[in-house]
């Protein structure tokens, strides 16, 4: 009881201590803040109208990113699914399932937009080095997903399997992936998700999609036409989360 | 008459050094008798079940089926697998499969492995699989997925699953503990009969005492992990079955829930 009375005052001291040394270190202005108001209120005043005559740049950029996520998630699913199950205990020794882990955590903790300037430098500009980007991205969280998937299902099936001669292959069809399919319809379908919203970023580094007119637009200060993009964009998300609520729903 | 098991002197413990363990166990099962192990829960059946599916590593003592000893350091060859069938408690099955894939699975170590991993089981399979559904009573669900099945419907398709493997010995464990006391006795009337009519040995084990005399030919008492007694089921005295269940029976909550 005691040290964990300690422990948690030790956590509140950090807590604390990390808040307030932000704070004295970062030139937090108030002055600024304030007079921030009247020039978003301008920001504002320009983006409207949107200017609807950019159509066919929206439609464009929206499709090619469309495609870069499409692509990018195939990608991670055809690297994620070899990898999962190397990385979970059930199909996997030790000796394979603990490097792979730690392979993935380190391709988690590699930020996308790094990778996406690493490709564009590697393979040059356009929806290419997004989709490798991507790919690369999302196979870490998403193998971690699927080998979690594998290990989340139920034994006994297994066990009864093993116990009329099953194989392991036969048991990972019949036994594993019956249990597993809606779980790896769900993490796909997240995943997706995830890539499309973080693909909209990449044209900013010139690695393809809509990312590169809201950067051209607000470089050129033509606000009205960014917040046309904008708009699509957030048309474009908010379309493709009914789209995952409904297919959530279809595979239960 | 054919030996279906033989066990001689066999002891386990458990890693974790808890109940369950098996001390110095040695029983002869001819092939054709049924079989019921009877006991409190911890005793050690399910563990003495395990190790006769070979399922249990690290046990010391010999067993054989069918004449083939079990190795304790290795599973048995996949060949010998389906020889030993396997009910379990809970079911173990598939929930979001069919019944009838269920019961194919049974089916899974009688064919060649690629056959097995395509999903192409012969005509043979198939009949064998519909035979099974039909003795057991449920042909009609072999479509339904079987998350959408009672506790005794799954029960008959996880006797199913078991009859496709066409075992000689069956292993039945605690089958019918989870079910109301009709639905135990129709699964253990329809688990004995059919494995009579398939000339098959049983071995099923249950802590409820007047279902292991009315199915059983031969009761063998197992209490913290050792066999207390070995009997027809003619000679099982009202007193052996007390002294089997004496240490629990001190403990309200767990005599309670091993004799109801």
């Amino acid at each position: 009881m005691r040290t964990r009375g300690f422990g948690s005052f030790a956590a509140a001291t950090l807590v604390a201590g990390a808040i307030l040394w932000s704070f004295a270190t970062t030139d937090v202005e108030m002055a600024r803040l304030v007079s921030a108001g009247p020039r978003i209120a301008d920001f504002l005043g320009r983006m409207f109208p949107p200017d609807p005559t950019i159509m066919d740049e929206i439609l464009k950029g929206s499709a090619e990113t469309l495609r870069i996520a499409v692509l990018g998630t195939l990608g991670a699913v055809l690297l994620s699914v070899p990898l999962g199950l190397l990385a979970s205990e059930t199909m996997a020794a030790p000796a394979f399932f603990r490097p792979i882990r730690t392979l993935l955590a380190i391709i988690r903790a590699v930020p996308l937009i790094l990778v996406a300037m690493l490709m564009v430098g590697a393979v040059g500009l356009g929806p290419l080095p997004g989709i490798i980007a991507i790919a690369f991205h999302a196979t870490g969280m998403l193998a971690k997903f699927y080998a979690e998937a594998i290990d989340g299902v139920s034994r006994a099936p297994l066990a009864a399997l093993e116990s009329a001669g099953a194989g392991p292959l036969a048991r990972l069809r019949y036994a594993i992936w019956p249990q597993m399919a809606p779980v790896v319809a769900r993490d796909t379908i997240f995943r997706f998700e995830l890539n499309l919203r973080e693909s909209l970023i990449l044209g900013i580094v010139g690695a393809g999609g809509i990312g590169f007119y809201i950067q051209t637009y607000v470089r050129s200060f033509q606000y009205d036409k960014a917040a046309s993009v904008t708009l699509a964009v957030v048309a474009m998300v908010i379309a493709i989360e009914g789209v995952n609520v409904w297919l959530r729903r279809r595979f239960s | 008459m054919t030996v279906a098991t033989q066990i001689d002197d066999v002891s386990f413990a458990h890693s974790g050094g808890d109940t369950r363990a098996l001390k110095r166990v040695s029983l002869s099962v001819q092939a054709g008798e049924i079989v019921a192990l009877l006991g409190p829960s911890g005793a050690g059946k399910t563990t003495f079940l395990t190790l006769l599916d070979g399922r249990l590593r690290d046990w010391r003592g010999r067993v054989s089926v069918f004449g083939a000893p079990l190795d304790p350091d290795h599973p048995p060859p996949r060949a010998r697998r389906p020889d030993t069938g396997f009910v379990f408690q809970e079911f173990a099955l598939v929930e979001r499969s069919t019944v009838l894939r269920n019961v194919l699975n049974g089916r899974l170590g009688r064919m060649s492995p690629l056959r097995a991993v395509l999903g192409s089981p012969t005509a043979h399979d198939r009949r064998v699989a519909r035979d099974a559904l039909a003795d057991c009573g449920i042909a009609d669900l072999a479509h339904r997925r079987v998350d959408s099945l009672s506790g005794g419907q799954r029960q008959r398709v996880a006797i199913a699953r078991c009859l496709a493997q066409e075992p000689r010995l069956i292993l039945a464990d605690e089958p019918v503990s989870s079910l109301d006391p009709t639905r135990a006795a129709e699964i253990l009337a329809l688990l004995t009969e059919s494995a009579r009519a398939r000339g098959a040995t049983v071995l099923f084990s249950s802590h409820q005492p007047d279902l292991a005399r009315r199915f059983a030919q031969r009761i063998v008492g197992l209490r913290a992990g050792r066999i207390a007694f070995d009997v027809p089921t003619s000679e099982l005295s009202e007193a052996a079955t007390a002294d089997l269940y004496r240490d629990v029976a001190q403990m309200p909550e767990i005599g309670l829930r091993a004799v109801t």
